[in-house]
């Protein structure tokens, strides 16, 4: 209590000004597959300082603004959620609130950045979570959009934008009667793009394929969705015939069954949401909880995302779809990875984020237990580039209000 | 069959059956008074087949069967070696009936009838049509059903649910005053509501519902007419309704939905099947059914491309492999059954199925029974159709061989004694080797294949070489057409040649083109003859088949399982009982129940399964409190705001992959509610989740009664589109009145046959199937299950039930009863909800993941239900959030799953609890239950292991053993030449709370 008591008055205190925390006596879960017992993580301003055991050390208390004792909790580098329509839609049904999800085929120039509702009440339950990022992304079409990884905390989508135009997000063909013309027409459309892009006239003459242009001149990934076999090994040529720096396969169930091709064309998998049910009738009743182990033994770079049924509200639960992959081939810490280290790499933002490391931007939190369980995922501490950011939610208040309520009667 | 064949001998053999009213045109028309086909081989009836017989025919009908018979003025016709076969007879067919027109109302739901006139109030219900007034002169539209030997088809409407009265006909080219033999012979029923626009119903449990009501109001109608007003409808139907009655079915289970209304209705049906009976032959046989199955059977599938074949399921594959083995299965345990041509697209598929089933193993004698005695049987017509004896039409096929044991041609069908000649009996042999003299050349032409579709090549020898090329032989009857390139010349040269068959094909002579144009006259001499092949024998299959399992379909079982003695030793058991959490107690279970639980050491008794559970979790099963596992066409029946009527008990499907995923999540019992499309929706089905065993298995025995209502966004059709305002109601206000209209008129209802059974009034009452359901919630005999959300419409449900005097028993969803709990204790109603679902619609703004425990901790008896095929494989993982959310203890939340919806389901007293003497529905898991990292390593229901996490590497190796086996026999039947079609990636659908209509669908889940 006296911590969140604590975490209250900094909230209210400043916002300026060189801000020096200590964290001090937690487990730290670094990311990268590492365990630090008694952890100290320092942050000054927006970034991680050091990660120390805190027993060896001594930390003077006066080199610190806030020194916050976190006695056997545990530390985590925020969870990240990729592919998620969270922040581009408030309540599904409500058409007014859907903003994901435009008229048109290629719409690679439509931008997730600037349609990011920082204020969405899902958001602030989804951040009490420890689900600090998301990978805003647009649906719908051949090409859906360019997506933004954006925090999930700020004033306005400027500074939330932790990557505007991350990367475009393209719609594999999936009917096989149509197979082959859809994707002719996917070939082609990018043969003009890549023209586009390498044509050295500056002046801007197409908004479609300057979205496209950093797809082939810089680091914007192109995500392509896609779920089976068939749709992966083209994939792998289609990245491969147009040289593309950064494909990225989103969805990727039959990923297993494809083994060393996909791991020799690294093209990482952003794999499908572990908590659905097997597509095929047929399949192993648990097979969507023990592909992401598969894709493990086989070396095959993968992240766990959300897309689904409900994905905004959901993407709280994504720290428990990465805790059944536990009981299914993962151990603890390669679980964490997938949603954490695994996606900031995928994306590349990994320099500043996905792990509990000197340098990194300050985007942790602390939990009473083991962030991957139900029953332990409780949150004590949020930071989001080293800011300290509420740990309770509308809902815990309404929560607390009828709870009032019945004592009071 | 082209129209060349066809030669009608209408003037000179027309026969009168009846006496004729009309005036001819000119002269009377001439016929012959007797027609006498002599030295037939004549197939009586099954099993009874005489050679060298005469059959004697006068006036359409056959006045003798027998040996050199003798009749002055008979027309005699030669019928050495030819075979006939006594016409079969088409049950399902609409012949000679034009569809019916159903007024169309454009894009707004109907919920009433458009229908003008005294008729029943719903359009999928029309007993009232008779298809004798309608029926047509049948012209070439049934020259199908003849070249595949029908001689008769009962003909019907064939739609809705009550179809009205079937016309038993002649097929052929008689007249039309002849034709209709018998005008009223059947009736029909079916379960599919057809092209009615009309809302309801949108269901199958709809269509079971409504067929029921009608049903009763026939049957007050025909007690009360005099007091009623006319009824078309329900007037005809009296007049037909002790008519044979036939049901349509489209799956096998729909036969045992069906006979639960004969039963109930004390009347018996005959089932079109749909040709997956082969599976329940057991239930089947128990009912003493009387099938109709169709001979379409399921194509293979291209199977070369292993990433589509994948594709397939298992299901499919399996059906596809027993499909064609439906009859002889059936037939072998004993089951009458019948054949249909229907769904089959030409006569040659007619005879590739029937030839299929009879290859299979059905036996010659059964497959002519299923065409000709059992159908006629089925009418009760064997008087007069159905077998070659005297006295019965003159209606038969006349093959070139025996068509259940070869592969014979079918040369006439004679109807009512009036023949069609389809094709003349071939008796010219081509086949051998001729020397064909041309003006200039010589060649040698060699003629094989059959007699009717013979092949030729043509042979130049030269000094030095021998030349061939290919020759195309057109036999019609007496004239040949030969064409070829002249070979042996530098360029080759187009031939084309005509000629008359001479004796029997010995000579060849005629009249020709060369390359030039010029005539020519020329002849041929066949100097080798190879003999004609015998009519070719049906071979029978020799392939060996696999066999249905249960549910037939991936992870299905060879056998039923069957109870265990187990003893769990040293298990970490979760009692749910004031003992709380034991570690190391052992639990023996015999007989399907816990027969002992104690941390003393249990000894085994003889033949147990000792299961070492040493770090293992030992609970009861979860009970899923809001399923729509499990469920055949339709979950929602919205096509009325009130449909109390409807039960998901008639409609529990065994074939439904996700119940064995359930299992592999611990869940041993489930409710399966209606959805939420309208305020008073349907009775639910409780169920154990028994894989494997039949829908009257799985429903739980004497389960207490329940319903679904539903408030809010749903039954208001808040987020169904614009076109969907017209129901009532649209607003909050209108569902508090719907309930009370609903329970006022229950009330009425109620005191009506009260008074009737003390004797005060002397008519019975109306039976009406959706009131006597509302009046069973006044007596407080049904429980209801109520989709609640926001917390007005939870009150108001709450005063609605409080005024009538019965209690709520459950609000599900109850997505703001933290806001309500106090009322919800005083007024005594559980709340079964979400650990964490919102966002999804307007009124789930305010729900938030602590309701579970602020309502527990408030007193409420809760549970955390899935209302989810994917969610509710791992309601523990949803149990266990109650701790995070609202820190409730461990225990708290496992009851959450387990022992509290065994409470509001009033399943306490068997289930829900580790305690001796209850059902042994029992899970071992490998880890704390609560634990994301918890896995199911044994589900029991009863005492019936059936899954086990042990077992499911050979079970898949098992199944992909079944695959391969199967694909082979496809890549087999490829080769013989059998259709194969490219294979769809299947995405199976979910029904959701409101889903409308048969079909699941994709769609968003709005709960």
């Amino acid at each position: 209590m006296k911590v969140t008591l604590l975490v209250f008055a900094i909230l209210w205190s400043s916002t300026l000004g060189a801000q020096r925390i200590l964290l001090l006596n937690g487990t730290a879960h670094i990311g990268n597959g590492n365990v630090l017992e008694s952890a100290a993580i320092g942050v000054i301003n927006d970034r991680i300082a050091f990660v120390k055991n805190s027993l060896t050390q001594s930390f003077p208390s006066k080199d610190w603004d806030t020194i916050i004792n976190c006695n056997g909790q545990h530390f985590y580098p925020s969870f990240v959620s990729a592919n998620n329509t969270l922040g581009l839609t408030e309540i599904d049904a409500v058409r007014a609130t859907r903003d994901f999800n435009d008229v048109g085929d290629w719409n690679p120039h439509v931008r997730a950045q600037i349609a990011f509702n920082v204020e969405s009440r899902v958001v602030e339950t989804v951040r009490t979570n420890g689900v600090l990022l998301v990978q805003a992304t647009p649906r719908g079409g051949w090409i859906s959009g360019s997506s933004a990884v954006m925090k999930l905390s700020g004033w306005n989508w400027e500074d939330a934008t932790v990557l505007a135009d991350d990367g475009i997000h393209l719609n594999w063909p999936s009917d096989p009667k149509n197979y082959a013309a859809q994707k002719r027409a996917i070939y082609q459309f990018f043969e003009l793009a890549k023209t586009y892009a390498l044509d050295r006239d500056d002046q801007i003459s197409d908004l479609r394929l300057e979205a496209m242009k950093a797809c082939f001149v810089a680091n914007k990934r192109v995500y392509i969705h896609a779920e089976t076999i068939q749709q992966i090994i083209d994939i792998i040529d289609f990245a491969a015939s147009f040289s593309l720096a950064y494909p990225v396969i989103v969805g990727g169930r039959d990923a297993h069954l494809v083994g060393a091709k996909l791991r020799d064309s690294k093209i990482p998998i952003m794999l499908s949401r572990v908590h659905s049910l097997p597509s095929r009738e047929d399949d192993l009743t648990f097979l969507p909880y023990q592909v992401p182990g598969l894709l493990k033994a086989q070396g095959i770079p993968f992240c766990i995302q959300n897309d689904g049924d409900m994905q905004p509200m959901n993407t709280r639960n994504l720290p428990f779809q990465a805790g059944t992959t536990v009981a299914y081939g993962l151990t603890n810490e390669e679980a964490l990875s997938s949603i954490s280290l695994s996606v900031c790499h995928i994306m590349g933002i990994d320099k500043d984020y996905g792990t509990l490391e000197a340098g990194k931007k300050a985007t942790f939190f602390v939990s009473k237990g083991p962030a991957l369980d139900m029953r332990t995922n409780l949150l004590t501490t949020i930071l989001v580039d080293g800011k300290l950011v509420s740990t309770t939610n509308f809902q815990e208040q309404l929560y607390l209000k009828y709870r009032q309520k019945y004592r009071a009667d | 069959m082209t129209a060349r064949f066809l030669f009608l001998l209408t003037s000179l053999f027309s026969i009168e059956l009846h006496a004729q009213f009309g005036p001819d045109n000119g002269l009377k028309a001439s016929e012959p008074k007797f027609i006498l086909l002599q030295n037939a081989t004549i197939m009586v009836k099954p099993g009874q087949t005489l050679t060298n017989t005469d059959l004697l025919l006068h006036n359409g009908k056959i006045v003798q069967v027998g040996k050199n018979l003798k009749q002055d003025g008979a027309v005699a016709l030669d019928y050495t070696n030819k075979v006939l076969v006594p016409s079969f007879i088409e049950l399902y067919s609409s012949v000679g009936l034009d569809p019916i027109a159903f007024k169309n109302n454009g894009w707004r739901p109907q919920l009433e009838s458009n229908k003008e006139g005294a008729f029943y109030w719903n359009e999928a219900v029309h007993p009232e049509l008779n298809a004798s007034s309608a029926f047509k002169f049948i012209n070439n539209s049934t020259d199908q059903l003849q070249q595949s030997g029908f001689g008769f088809a009962l003909t019907h409407y064939m739609d809705g649910v009550v179809r009205g009265s079937a016309a038993f006909v002649a097929l052929g080219q008689t007249d039309i005053h002849k034709q209709l033999l018998l005008p009223k012979a059947a009736q029909f029923y079916s379960f599919a509501k057809g092209a009615s626009k009309q809302s309801y119903p949108s269901s199958q449990m709809g269509s079971i519902a409504l067929l029921r009501q009608a049903l009763y109001d026939l049957d007050y109608y025909k007690k009360n007419q005099n007091n009623l007003a006319y009824s078309v409808s329900l007037a005809e139907w009296e007049s037909i309704c002790k008519l044979p009655t036939i049901f349509k079915t489209n799956d096998k289970w729909e036969i045992l939905r069906a006979q639960k209304i004969a039963n109930e209705f004390q009347t018996s049906f005959v089932y079109i099947g749909a040709g997956n009976e082969y599976a329940i032959v057991d239930e089947l046989k128990k009912i003493n059914a009387q099938l109709v199955l169709p001979l379409t059977f399921p194509e293979a599938y291209e199977v070369n491309d292993p990433y589509l074949a994948r594709e397939i399921p298992l299901s499919e594959l399996k059906h596809w492999e027993l499909a064609p083995s439906n009859a002889m299965l059936l037939q072998k345990a004993g089951i009458p059954i019948a054949f249909t041509s229907f769904g089959l697209k030409n006569a040659d598929q007619f005879w590739l199925g029937l030839r299929k089933a009879i290859a299979r193993g059905l036996s010659a004698t059964d497959a002519m029974a299923a065409l000709t005695s059992v159908p006629a049987d089925m009418l009760g017509i064997g008087a007069q159709v159905g077998t070659l004896e005297a006295g019965k039409y003159a209606s038969f096929s006349v093959f070139s061989a025996d068509p259940f044991a070869f592969e014979a041609q079918l040369l006439e069908t004679w109807n009512l004694g009036v023949a069609r000649y389809w094709k003349t009996h071939n008796n010219s042999n081509l086949s051998g080797t001729y020397s064909i003299q041309l003006p200039e050349t010589t060649y040698e032409l060699v003629v094989s294949g059959t007699p009717d579709k013979p092949q030729g090549k043509v042979v130049y020898k030269t000094n030095t070489d021998t030349l061939t090329t290919k020759a195309t032989i057109l036999l019609k009857e007496q004239d040949v057409a030969i064409q070829f390139m002249a070979i042996g010349t530098n360029q080759p040269k187009l031939i084309q040649l005509h000629a008359k068959v001479l004796k029997n094909g010995k000579v060849l002579e005629g009249d020709g083109t060369d390359a030039k144009g010029s005539w020519f006259h020329w002849s041929a001499i066949q100097h080798q003859a190879t003999p004609s092949p015998a009519a070719v024998a049906l071979q029978k299959d020799t392939t060996t088949y696999g066999q249905a399992w249960f549910p037939n379909m991936a992870f299905g079982t060879v056998a039923q399982a069957n109870q265990q003695t187990v003893l769990f030793k040293n298990a970490t058991v979760w009692t749910n009982e004031k003992e709380g959490i034991v570690k190391g107690a052992d639990v023996l279970v015999v007989g399907g129940k816990i027969k002992d639980v104690s941390r003393q050491n249990i000894s085994a008794p003889a033949g147990a399964r000792i299961i070492d559970a040493a770090g293992l979790h030992l609970t009861s099963g979860i009970i899923d409190e809001h399923s729509h596992i499990a469920i055949s066409k339709g979950v929602n029946e919205g096509g009325q705001a009130i449909t109390a009527e409807v039960s998901i008990a008639n409609v529990v499907n065994p074939d439904d992959i996700d119940i064995y995923r359930q299992l592999a999540g611990g869940v041993t019992a489930a409710q399966l509610l209606h959805g939420s499309a309208n305020p008073i929706g349907g009775q639910s089905a409780l169920i154990k989740l028994k894989w494997g065993a039949t829908p009257e298995e799985m429903l739980i025995d004497n389960a207490p009664k329940f319903i679904k209502c539903a408030l809010g966004e749903n039954v208001k059709q808040a987020n169904w589109g614009d076109f969907n305002t017209i129901r009532f109601p649209q607003t909050r206000m209108g569902v508090e009145q719907v309930f009370y209209d609903g329970f006022y008129r229950a009330k009425a209802y109620q005191k009506e046959w009260d008074d009737f059974r003390a004797a005060k009034t002397k008519m019975a009452p109306r039976v009406d199937l959706e009131l006597e359901v509302l009046a069973e919630i006044l007596r407080s005999e049904r429980y209801i299950t109520c989709h609640s959300y926001i917390q007005s419409e939870i009150n108001m449900l709450m005063h609605v039930a409080d005024s009538m005097g019965f209690r709520v028993n459950t609000f599900t969803h109850i997505l703001e009863g933290y806001k309500v709990a106090d009322k919800m204790n005083k007024h005594g109603v559980a709340g079964s909800t979400f650990s964490d679902w919102w966002a999804y619609k307007f009124e789930v703004n305010d729900a938030i993941p602590y309701n579970a425990a602020l309502m527990t901790e408030q007193g409420v008896l809760v549970c955390i239900n899935s209302d989810d095929a994917e969610m509710g494989r791992r309601l523990n993982q949803e149990a266990a959030k109650s701790i995070k959310y609202g820190g409730l203890t461990e225990e708290q939340a496992w009851k959450l799953v387990t022992l509290n919806p065994a409470k509001v389901l009033h399943l306490d007293d068997q289930m829900g609890s580790v305690k001796t003497g209850k059902a042994a529905d029992l899970v071992l898991w490998t880890a704390h239950p609560l634990s994301v990292e918890a896995r199911v390593s044994i589900t029991m229901i009863d005492g019936v292991i059936y899954y086990e996490e042990a077992v499911q590497a050979n079970k898949q190796q098992q199944m992909e053993q079944e695959r391969v086996r199967i694909l082979s026999l496809m890549l087999a039947a490829k080769d013989r030449g059998e259709i194969a079609v490219v294979p769809q990636k299947k995405v199976k659908h979910h029904y959701h709370c409101d889903t409308l209509g048969e079909d699941a669908t994709q769609t968003e889940n709005t709960h």
